[in-house]
């Protein structure tokens, strides 16, 4: 007699899923129907080949493969597909929580990398500012971006706002506070 | 309804309003001033990690510790309620009080940094900040006020058309929290009208997000315009004004409006303004000492010249 070999813990990657700290509490991932809601209103499913239905499917029957797909990538995080689950699940949550399994294993640099620049104007002014490397091409984008950037300062004076930038004080403690969670090492390895 | 407060409030910094439309913290200040909300600013907050956050960057623990240091800094203010005017502010606050009350293991996670670091006054107290009472984005606040506000407006836009976009980081990702609708959105609607300001209300890209995607602006532009033209193509013959609640929303449609003219080779002709500004403008705000419109890429200028012409006569 022929036995076919099934996986023996398929729910493995949705149960990491849903213990991971970006889940909502109570998320409804188990109870997916497959009803295809989230691929309907989803903007990335419209214009791309990202499909969250079928990224659900592929997390409730442990492909890990999902992983490193190229498609959830192109999700917007807009949580559309959050806000109409009718059974509360969120495929939007579960893209993200993938995404960051994905940066653990170290496979998706070049996805992120570009953007670590967020964090380390975080550590040096307070402020998760746009990457540097992406001014360029707004100024191309938008006429007068970067001459408006100069007088920013400026403007705000004329606004009656205070700095931009937070008190030394406080981007020590921040310094402090994040090293002591490892973000430091977690933004190296990104631009690795 | 949930109650919203007039008073112990800190007034939430938020990076892109800093850096883009900062016009938008002093349109804020000036209705706040000119109805009575009691507020105060802090400049040792720090930014909320939001795009960084969903640009993948920060992880879930980092932006939480964050949050628990900015919590901290309402607190030693006496400031019970976080008000925040971008709406990924609102939602990153919101999720992170949320675990910080809920989540226990992770609640000592962090206050164990903050007793490592001797920060020990930082450490976050269960319940303190209840994410459904104590935090809210500004438009709660204004429209909470919007009869009290309506005394002040003295400007008449009945010979525009206006449209409202409603942030998806607002209405979408704590939606049982979110008031006047998530499945047609209303809030800022609602506020408009009771300032007898009409909107188009409906219509069918009214839900759809702006298209900035956090990352999709930046590395997958074709995509990110795609969602954005959408909604431009819809309203550029039904609406003059389309009226934000985000920075980075705006940002997506003031700033890319006229690439995407060029680009498709449609005349887009919208004005993009916050809530807090066109609010501020109708009461008296100065186009460029309190609304700052100098930072926008679509000039407003026509639009208030437009408006002093219809407004010869002004409902007093």
């Amino acid at each position: 007699m022929n036995f076919v070999q099934i996986e023996n813990n398929p729910l493995k990657l949705a149960k990491k899923i849903l213990s991971d700290l970006k889940a909502s509490e109570d998320m409804g991932l188990l109870r997916c129907v497959q009803c295809g809601m989230c691929t309907s209103v989803c903007p990335g499913a419209k214009n791309s080949d990202y499909n969250p239905r079928d990224m659900i499917e592929k997390v409730l029957e442990g492909e890990e493969s999902i992983i490193n797909s190229e498609k959830i990538w192109n999700c917007f995080y807009c949580y559309t597909c959050h806000s109409v689950c009718p059974v509360g699940s969120s495929p939007c949550e579960v893209n993200q929580i993938l995404r960051q399994i994905a940066i653990d294993k170290g496979t998706v640099n070049d996805k992120v990398g570009p953007f670590a620049g967020y964090g380390d104007s975080f550590l040096d002014i307070g402020i998760g500012s746009m990457p540097k490397s992406f001014f360029m091409d707004l100024n191309e984008d938008i006429e007068g971006w970067l001459n408006f950037k100069s007088e920013l300062e400026e403007i705000r004076e004329t606004l009656g706002l205070g700095p931009i930038t937070i008190p030394t004080e406080s981007i020590k403690e921040i310094n402090t506070l994040l090293k002591k969670v490892g973000f430091n090492k977690r933004i190296e390895k990104m631009k690795e | 309804m949930k109650s919203i407060p007039d008073k112990n409030i800190l007034l939430f910094k938020s990076c892109l309003v800093s850096t883009e439309y900062p016009g938008i913290e002093s349109s804020t200040k000036y209705i706040f001033d000119k109805i009575g909300v009691e507020y105060i600013i802090d400049h040792n907050q720090s930014c909320c990690t939001g795009l960084g956050h969903y640009s993948d960057i920060f992880d879930q623990l980092s932006t939480t510790l964050i949050a628990a240091r900015n919590f901290h800094i309402a607190k030693k203010n006496n400031a019970k309620n976080v008000v925040v005017m971008c709406a990924t502010c609102y939602a990153i606050n919101k999720k992170s009080a949320k675990l910080l009350n809920k989540n226990n293991q992770l609640r000592e996670k962090i206050n164990n940094v903050f007793k490592e670091s001797s920060m020990e006054e930082m450490e976050y107290e269960k319940e303190s900040f209840n994410p459904l009472d104590n935090i809210f984005h500004v438009v709660e606040i204004l429209f909470n006020k919007r009869d009290e506000i309506a005394k002040h407006v003295n400007m008449n836009l009945s010979k525009f058309r206006i449209a409202t976009h409603h942030a998806c980081h607002y209405c979408k990702v704590h939606y049982e929290d979110t008031i006047e609708g998530f499945r047609n959105p209303r809030i800022l609607d609602e506020l408009l009208e009771s300032l007898s300001f009409k909107t188009i209300d409906w219509y069918n890209t009214k839900r759809s997000t702006c298209g900035a995607g956090f990352r999709q602006r930046f590395v997958n532009k074709e995509l990110s315009m795609k969602v954005t033209a959408d909604k431009l193509l819809e309203l550029n013959e039904k609406v003059d004004i389309l009226i934000h609640m985000c920075p980075n929303c705006q940002m997506q449609f003031d700033r890319y409006q006229p690439y995407l003219s060029k680009q498709l080779g449609i005349d887009f002709n919208i004005f993009h303004l916050n809530i807090t500004q066109l609010i501020a403008l109708a009461i008296g705000g100065d186009p460029y000492k309190t609304v700052g419109i100098q930072t926008h890429t679509v000039p407003i200028e026509p639009l208030i010249e437009n408006i002093s012409e219809n407004n010869l006569h002004p409902k007093e």
